[in-house]
């Protein structure tokens, strides 16, 4: 296995739309640090998997060569349009697809124009440089009914797919998404609560330390109470695709995002 | 001006596999039927909406998911190529609609005064999601009357089922009032399935129907006795009961469409017409009208 670098990011837009809201420039300086860092690794492609890409039916994996478009996102129309411009490495994604399939994982590619590539895959590959006819995505759907377990086999079997590649892996999501429901001045924007401030400081300090076997006991109580991002499925992605462990990890930038928690970390193996 | 009326409201499902098995020319993906006991349902349906003649449709969909308030659509036209993220092998349809702007701004406003939040989308680029389209296809295919389009606040989903359809029925009151005072005559459109136990994996033939049958038998009975009470017009029953439903038979009615419909209606107890049931990969699909204009009841009282 060539895992030569790996990341977890944010997938929210708003770094990419206004970042000229403190710390939300931040967090697209810190992904755009974190993507210099990945281009520094040379890989060969970027195994993304993004929590915003939802599948319901099989597993899915973006089998379009090059992905162009502009997009909106749904909740943030305001702030204007992302642009689209995304390779895939459309020989390695296939490669995952017929290993998942030996595996006994029902899985198909999407190969489609104006297929509606996710606001998370279109912010990370966006500011981190990645994406790109010399940088292509294998690029992974979020199945809603795969558990973090699942998630983690599904990224090992394509990083043991890839292994002959150099193969940078990177999870887009968030830490706790307990967003404010209302209308807020954007120049306060904070954590919801002291309480998901002290998860996400918790489990980000546990990253730093490197300490898999603590992280995989509280990761299910910061799920329940904090509510990441869709079980931080982001980082069991990263996980499974390092075969399960690193020896340390740099927390680029840590900050909220309309009241959830959003980091950018960069892991060592 | 006379005052608006709200002509009826219909259980409008939203799965793609309609307009599939339709074969429509905005469709790219060409299929050999399938899902026929649902489509000819939704062809009564489209009849008795013909009969109506409504100046406006407003659908609610809970496929354009916001967190923060209730969104509307505040584009006069929108038209592009909507592809399905989940059936993207399909749906890849080609839509060109008409935004009633002003009852839009309208709802929002009177949602404002009422303490919910809400927000127009006024990006021409905005892509329309498919479950807004499907609903609309299959209701009315001619596309040549203005639609309101209101996103799902996810309320139902951060907070307890109760407190999630509060919000959904202060955004039905905020609804009502609004198409009274603009002298429109509407029709309501909730873009809900019932039970939403579905399979996980797609036949290699899509539309092969001798796979489709009902995911979960406790969903199926469930639909069934919410079909039942509806029939009834046994409504305070089934609103009684909705948040069990949910649960149980992890209804998307939860996502609020069903109860902004009647609460925009005032909850009449009124017998609804079942045009048809019928299963989509296992879920339950049941297009069925609350015909306000029929009984009388489609004036609207001044909140």
């Amino acid at each position: 296995m060539t895992i030569v670098s790996a990341f977890l990011v944010p997938g929210s837009p708003l770094p990419q739309l206004r970042p000229d809201i403190a710390p939300w420039g931040r967090l697209n300086e810190a992904m755009v640090k974190a993507g210099k860092a990945l281009a520094n690794s040379k890989p060969d492609c970027v195994l993304m998997f993004s929590t915003q890409w939802f599948a319901v039916l099989d597993q899915l994996w973006l089998t379009r060569s090059h992905s162009t478009g502009l997009h909106v996102d749904e909740n943030w129309h305001e702030f204007g349009e992302q642009p689209v411009d995304i390779y895939s490495d459309v020989t390695l994604v296939q490669r995952c697809i017929d290993a998942c399939n030996a595996a006994s994982i029902k899985t198909r590619g999407a190969d489609y124009d104006q297929f509606p590539i996710d606001t998370g895959t279109i912010t990370a590959t966006t500011l981190m440089g990645c994406g790109t006819a010399n940088l292509p995505l294998v690029l992974a759907a979020n199945n809603l009914y795969n558990n973090p377990k699942k998630i983690e086999e599904l990224a090992a079997l394509a990083a043991n797919e890839l292994k002959d590649k150099r193969v940078a892996v990177v999870g887009v999501g968030g830490l706790s998404n307990n967003v404010f429901h209302e209308n807020i001045d954007l120049k306060k924007d904070r954590i919801s609560s002291e309480s998901d401030d002290k998860w996400n400081r918790k489990i980000l300090s546990l990253m730093e330390s490197a300490d898999i076997d603590a992280l995989r006991s509280t990761l299910p109580q910061y799920a329940a109470e904090a509510r990441p991002e869709m079980g931080l499925k982001s980082f069991h992605w990263v996980l499974g695709a390092m075969n399960g462990s690193f020896k340390k990890a740099e927390v680029y930038a840590y900050e909220p995002l309309y009241g959830s928690g959003a980091a950018v970390v960069e892991f060592k193996a | 001006m006379n005052e608006g009326k709200i002509l009826s409201g219909f259980l409008a499902p939203h799965p793609p596999h309609l307009v599939y098995g339709e074969n429509p020319p905005q469709n790219e993906p060409k299929s050999e039927g399938g899902w026929e006991p649902l489509r000819w349902a939704y062809e009564r349906a489209r009849a008795s909406l013909d009969k109506q003649k409504p100046d406006v449709l407003l659908v609610h969909s809970p496929h354009w998911i916001t967190q923060v308030g209730h969104h509307f659509l505040g584009v006069k036209n929108l038209s592009g190529k909507s592809v399905d993220p989940i059936f993207p092998n399909l749906f890849r349809y080609q839509f060109d609609l008409e935004v009633d702007v002003d009852l839009a701004e309208m709802i929002c406003a009177e949602g404002s005064e009422r303490g919910i939040v809400t927000k127009m989308m006024c990006n021409p680029n905005f892509r329309v999601d498919y479950g807004t389209i499907t609903t609309l296809h299959m209701i009315r295919p001619e596309w040549d009357i203005p639609v309101v389009v209101i996103s799902a606040n996810n309320s139902p989903y951060y907070n307890a089922v109760g407190e999630g359809q509060n919000e959904m029925d202060l955004l039905g009151k905020a609804t009502r009032e609004a198409i009274r005072k603009s002298g429109k005559r509407a029709v309501l459109l909730a873009s809900n399935t019932l039970s939403h136990w579905h399979f996980h994996e797609e036949p290699e033939i899509p539309e092969d129907m001798s796979k489709e049958h009902p995911e979960n038998y406790k969903g199926y009975k469930w639909d069934i006795r919410m079909i039942e009470l509806m029939r009834q017009g046994r409504m305070q029953e089934v609103f009684k009961l909705h948040p069990q439903f949910v649960e149980e038979a992890f209804s998307e009615t939860k996502s609020g469409a069903f109860t902004w419909m009647h609460s925009a209606m005032g909850y009449p107890e009124l017998a609804a017409e079942l045009y048809g049931y019928g299963t989509v990969i296992g879920t339950g699909n049941a297009v069925m009208e609350w015909d306000l204009q029929g009984a009388g009841l489609s004036n609207l009282k001044a909140a």
